[in-house]
């Protein structure tokens, strides 16, 4: 590259970073990021508990930029590598060759994909259950009263008859009875089967922090259990999940193609080395009739 | 790297720091090679989940007109960075920078929108693996 190429390009860059941070500079105030960087967020305060003397779960929950492969359920994995079966093997070679991700033809993502998001979720949490709420306006609500037991043969859903109990601090929610099809168990197309069983361990271990241990078995798709763990950070008080309806305008279903498209050697989805956009256009010259 | 070019960059992520809603993989619908650009007339906005859409005609090499659909993140993501539905303007003239559609439809992944008064907004779906 030249240096007036180099030149060029740093003043390219410089006015639309001052571009926007300009243009928006009234709004950005206002700006909330869904993704946090949790070395900034204070630790030590004590988690708040309910009557019952248990934790307190409830509040508006965001991911952190510490939390990478994102969007990938290996992401505690040696090279985020799965320990699929053949039967496995087969069915994440169907998911990205001739399926279109769930989640955009609106359909619930479920459990364990909801926990590898990268979008907040909030938890309210009342005497005897837990709702968890997703944006896309999903929800799912969990039980946790004394003595509760699986059914012998229940419905499949894509969150899976979930069954809570408290183990001292720990909310530990036990889940069978997943569906087996339009169901992918993370962003990058991983798949699960109907012999899914999750055990998810929630925990506070302070004002700022919700926690996650999750166990993950699926002996058709895959050799061994293997674990998912997660930390998240509280969001401001006034933040909250949105109205968000999914089927409103979903014009992109018919351009979408299979599978979530190429992963990067980092674990997640996305093009190694896109085509830069033209430059941006300096505001001095706008663009007019 | 220039420390023009290492602030401005810093300056970039911070305003784009902001994760959307991802509603699908950006690889899924659209070519990362394909970087296009559009300049056209708004005739239509799409306010709506899970995406925005707003509709240029566009004329293209024969100087026939066709419309294009750009597509943006959900109505919240974008308000909470200050791209506001009373931005788009019918009958505005837009400039609009990001890549075409794997299938090759007249529809497009609009990550930076310029409005006749130069001021630049990020359209973009972040978090959706897309080029940032």
């Amino acid at each position: 590259m030249t240096g007036r190429c180099k030149r060029g390009l740093a003043a390219a860059v410089v006015i639309t970073g001052l571009t926007l941070c300009a243009g928006g500079a009234a709004s950005l105030a206002q700006e909330r990021p869904m993704v946090l960087d949790e070395t900034t967020v204070p630790k030590g305060r004590p988690a708040p508990r309910t009557s019952s003397g248990k934790p307190d779960l409830s509040g508006y929950w965001k991911g952190t930029r510490q939390t990478r492969p994102g969007g990938n359920i290996g992401k505690d994995l040696p090279g985020w590598k799965l320990p699929l079966t053949p039967a496995g093997e087969a069915a994440l070679k169907h998911n990205l060759t001739a399926t279109i991700d769930p989640e955009s033809l609106c359909i619930i993502g479920g459990i364990p994909r909801h926990n590898a998001s990268g979008l907040p979720f909030e938890i309210v949490q009342g005497a005897n259950k837990v709702v968890f709420m997703y944006w896309y306006s999903y929800f799912r609500l969990v039980p946790f009263t004394a003595g509760l037991k699986h059914s012998d043969d229940p419905d499949p859903s894509f969150f899976g008859e979930e069954i809570g109990r408290w183990e001292g601090d720990t909310l530990v929610i036990d889940s069978i009875g997943f569906k087996d099809e339009k169901v992918w168990i993370d962003e990058n197309a991983n798949p699960h089967s109907d012999a899914l069983h999750v055990v998810e361990r929630w925990t506070r271990p302070d004002y700022s922090h919700i926690h996650v241990d999750t166990l993950i078995e699926d002996p058709k798709f895959y050799t061994r259990s293997f674990t998912y763990a997660r930390t998240w950070v509280l969001g401001e008080p006034d933040e909250q999940v949105q109205e968000y309806s999914c089927s409103e305008n979903n014009v992109d279903a018919a351009h979408l193609g299979f599978g979530p498209g190429p992963i990067r050697p980092d674990g997640t989805r996305g093009y190694v080395d896109p085509a830069p956009l033209p430059p941006p256009v300096p505001r001095t010259e706008p663009a007019r009739k | 790297m220039t420390n023009r070019v290492a602030i401005g960059l810093l300056i970039l992520m911070a305003c784009i720091s902001s994760r959307a809603l991802a509603h699908h993989s950006f690889a899924a619908e659209f070519d990362a090679t394909k970087a296009i650009r559009l300049t056209g007339t708004l005739t239509k906005v799409e306010w709506t989940n899970p995406h925005t859409y707003f509709y240029l005609d566009v004329k293209d090499d024969k100087g026939e007109v066709v419309q294009w659909a750009c597509e943006s993140g959900a109505p919240g993501a974008l308000s909470r960075r200050g791209f506001k539905r009373s931005l788009l303007k019918l009958g505005d003239t837009l400039i609009v920078d990001g890549y075409r559609a794997k299938n090759g439809a007249n529809l497009m992944d609009a990550r930076r929108v310029t409005l006749p008064d130069g001021q630049i907004l990020s359209g973009a779906s972040a978090g959706d693996g897309g080029p940032q």
